[in-house]
């Protein structure tokens, strides 16, 4: 069942265009109106007021082989649309600015087809977290600002798999669970800059449990087996999406180069198991509590920035992610793995007010071999991750 | 900003759409036929090996034979193709099948499907009615012939006798007076076989209550000069193979569906004054009488519930089943007597086919011992959970006896993996998933 998300395969890091470019780096830094998220408490610091809006469209490409089999299942190309919007606003020259952000922190597009060997355990997963966050952040002196933030999240959830019951004409039963939920956290952080040249950021975003109550249960199954799936029936169930902490370090070494490093980890060890509260149950449809037993995450990441012009900005950077998912645990929700990724980037400033930024990811899971102690479906995962980007920012 | 942000979805969709092309690939070592050649593969053995289902042959059943899906595998190690005498497509029913038309509150009704496969009946005096199947001409790879003993192989008059064996035959009934089933399987060269004999000479026993007095256990004695009469047949050129035990009979739910606890709890429904169920029963001198039915006494699947209770005319009107005088006659019932007899016979049969395999080196898939597992605990594949439950099981089919697709392919993977071991090679697995189970309405 939904296992999803939030695996720390689920965890989507595609914050702003500028920042992807550099690694994924940003809480140290002071770059345009996406610190909202990466760091409320910059948000003060920035020079100037930002409108700015992006997407980072995301092809998640799996590739699953059963153990002691020549077989390859790959997921169907679907396309999720990561996006952000940014506005940070506050009179010249005050201690004080408010911003908005509206981001996609977590969320999946799996699509594994109807035919292949996990498919009772998923067909395809299309998971949504829309978070909305008013923030409001204060110079407290020139090298310290502090900030904070309200989180709404609004989820949603739209999972298939099949049931194995054959009908007469030979095709399986099929399970969707289908929903939406909301739930509320906060995000604060404070940045420092030093008297030599370096700025230091730290943020903590809290966890932020999102409960889907009363979602449709549709199962369609032969017709002399839906007396044990009732219809119409609903479904609850509650996703903690963990709290992230981080810390961000950012460095100037000439006028043209921007250096940053960033280290974050991630509380993946709330989620323990996932259940599905079903409405109606019956001795067929029991509700479920599937283990999961998640760890702690990490990602290092790290990137710069070169001012080729004054107009034309190049970015690269790069990361290591550890995998929140034990061996045993993984499932095709989340084929996670530790991985390592790779990021490019490019910046003009179309005018004085206008930056146009594009960045492209590169994402590689290692290959995972397992047998998932619930299913049993066993065999190795592999997934690599292709992200392009663009954005537009006004600022002034 | 909304035309903005759909130019830019279509821009950056269609660049993306460029990725899709790259495809994640994971390196599996290319498979290995190890020290064993699968150039031709023949399967030897009885209805599990035809791939008979749902109380009949039918064609697909035979399409998901366990032999037909370990060849699909072999293929892929150098294995050759692989001919079924399959029913054709206008008489897929074959000799008629049983399929589930309701379940009411669980319990299942079941219609038998009309016999398309059929060509008529013969009489054998002695012996009774040959039912006589479409003639199948061609090439064979699967040799599995329903109903067929070990005891039976080197037997020249089977082909009249057996009808499912007399379709493979090139001549007609009543002109097969020397053609041994064994002679026939090896008479074309082969490279591999599997072996999965004997269980009819254990089965076709059981199912019957051990009121038949025709179908008696194949002597101990016997079955062994049998099997290494067999074996040595089969690997007389070198030839490498697998060869199964035979299932313990308590594994399968022919006998394990209807119980006596159950059927008490239906009677003391009607008649709460109802105490016990009473059976025929072996004694240890080989006669029966009547007693008290225990959990240890096994019903057979297609016992009439519906009788119970009823008034038995001959025996004053008593009701039936429930008095020493009225017992459930000895054809319903593997008492405990037979129950442990008959394993005593099935422990020495598979004592015997091991040793011999063994000596030969060949590969074992110990059937007895994984359905027993499979009984005892299930099991788990591919996220789906199955069991020896009957109909819901999703391994055994609505005979009780005989697998579903889904079983077979689980039955396949069990052979391929004692081959692999056996002779280091590296057939890959089937996709059990992609098996049915039972079909509902």
């Amino acid at each position: 069942m939904p296992a999803i998300a939030f695996g720390q395969g689920f965890q989507v890091n595609l914050h702003g265009q500028k920042q992807i470019g550099m690694g994924h780096t940003g809480t140290g830094l002071l770059q345009d109106g996406a610190s909202v998220l990466f760091n409320p408490g910059a948000v003060a610091m920035l020079p100037q007021n930002y409108v700015q809006a992006g997407m980072s469209p995301l092809l998640f490409k799996s590739d699953f082989n059963p153990s002691g089999s020549t077989d390859q299942y790959r997921t169907k190309n679907k396309i999720a649309t990561p996006f952000t919007a940014y506005g940070v606003w506050g009179p010249k020259g005050a201690r004080w600015k408010i911003g908005l952000g509206v981001y996609t922190p977590y969320g999946g597009l799996t699509d594994w087809g109807q035919d292949w060997a996990g498919k009772y355990s998923l067909e395809s997963l299309n998971l949504k977290a829309i978070y909305f966050q008013p923030t409001l952040s204060y110079r407290v002196t020139d090298f310290l600002s502090l900030g904070a933030g309200f989180v709404y999240n609004h989820g949603t959830v739209d999972l298939t798999r099949a049931i194995p019951v054959t009908n007469a004409s030979g095709q399986d039963g099929q399970a969707q669970l289908k929903g939406n939920g909301h739930g509320f956290g906060w995000n604060a952080g404070a940045f420092i800059k030093t008297n030599v040249g370096l700025t230091i950021g730290l943020d903590y975003r809290s966890q932020v449990n999102t409960t889907v109550k009363n979602g449709d249960a549709i199962f369609k199954v032969a017709s002399s087996i839906q007396p044990n799936f009732p219809q119409p029936n609903t479904f609850t169930t509650t996703l903690p999406l963990p709290s992230t902490s981080s810390i961000g370090l950012g460095y100037k070494p000439s006028n043209k180069w921007t250096v940053a490093v960033d280290v974050n980890f991630t509380k993946w060890d709330v989620y323990k198991t996932l259940g599905f509260d079903y409405a109606k149950n019956t001795p067929t449809l029991q509700d479920t509590y599937s283990p999961r037993n998640y760890k702690n995450g990490w990602s290092y990441r790290a990137g710069a920035e070169y001012k080729a012009t004054d107009k034309i900005f190049v970015r690269g950077g790069g990361g290591y992610v550890t995998t929140a998912v034990r061996d045993g645990y993984v499932t095709p929700e989340a084929p996670d793995a530790n991985r390592y990724y790779l990021t490019a980037g490019l910046g003009y400033k179309v005018t004085k007010n206008l930056d146009l930024d594009v960045s492209f990811e590169y994402e590689h899971l290692d290959a995972r071999t397992q047998t998932n102690i619930e299913s049993q479906l066993s065999g190795t995962f592999k997934t690599n991750v292709y992200i392009p980007g663009l954005s537009l920012a006004y600022h002034w | 900003m909304k035309t903005y942000r759909s130019y830019l979805h279509i821009f950056l969709v269609t660049g993306l759409l460029g990725f899709g092309a790259c495809k994640t690939s994971i390196n599996t070592p290319a498979p290995s036929r190890g020290t064993a050649d699968f150039t031709r593969y023949i399967a030897v053995g009885n209805s599990l090996t035809a791939g008979y289902a749902d109380g009949g042959l039918y064609r697909e059943g035979q399409l998901n034979s366990y032999p037909s899906i370990i060849a699909a595998q072999m293929q892929k190690v150098g294995g050759g193709t692989f001919t079924q005498p399959l029913f054709s497509t206008d008489q897929a029913n074959g000799s008629g099948y049983l399929k589930l038309t309701a379940l009411t509150n669980g319990v299942p009704t079941t219609e038998m499907q009309p016999a398309t496969g059929k060509r008529g009946e013969a009489t054998v005096p002695g012996f009774g009615t040959v039912t006589l199947y479409t003639k199948y001409k061609g090439d064979i790879n699967n040799y599995g012939v329903p109903l067929i003993k070990l005891q039976q192989i080197t037997f020249g008059q089977l082909g009249n006798l057996n009808g499912y064996f007399e379709r493979m035959l090139p001549t007609d009934f009543p002109t097969n007076v020397n053609s041994t089933y064994l002679d026939f399987v090896t008479a074309k060269p082969y490279t591999f076989f599997t072996d999965w004999l004997g269980n009819n000479d254990a089965l076709l026993y059981a199912i019957t209550g051990g009121a038949d007095p025709n179908l008696r256990l194949t002597d101990k004695a016997q079955f062994s000069q049998l099997y290494n009469l067999s074996i040595t047949q089969l690997t007389k050129s070198g030839q490498k193979g697998a060869v199964a035990t035979i299932p313990d009979v308590v594994a399968v739910p022919y006998f394990n569906t209807v119980t006596v606890g159950a059927i008490l709890a239906g009677v003391q429904k009607v008649n709460p004054a109802a105490k016990a169920l009473y059976v025929n029963a072996l004694n240890s001198d080989g006669s029966h009488s009547a007693r008290i039915a225990t959990a240890a006494d096994l019903i057979i699947l297609s016992f009439p519930t519906s009788m119970m209770g009823q008034p038995v005319a001959a025996a004053g009107n008593l009701p039936y089943g429930l008095t020493p005088l009225t017992p459930i006659e000895d054809k319903y019932v593997l008492d405990q007597g037979e129950v442990a007899m008959t394993q005593d016979y099935v422990n020495a049969y598979n004592a015997t086919i091991k040793s011999v395999a063994s000596s030969k080196g060949l590969a074992i898939f110990d059937a007895y011992a994984f359905l027993n597992d499979v009984k005892a605990h299930g099991l788990v594949v591919d996220g789906v959970n199955l069991s020896s439950a009957f109909i819901s099981g999703g391994i055994f089919s609505l005979d009780g006896i005989h697998l579903t697709p889904r079983g077979y392919a689980v039955v396949a993977n069990e052979f391929i993996k004692a081959i692999n071991k056996q002779y280091n090679a590296s057939i890959p697995l089937a996709n059990v998933s992609s098996y049915r189970g039972v079909k509902f309405p």
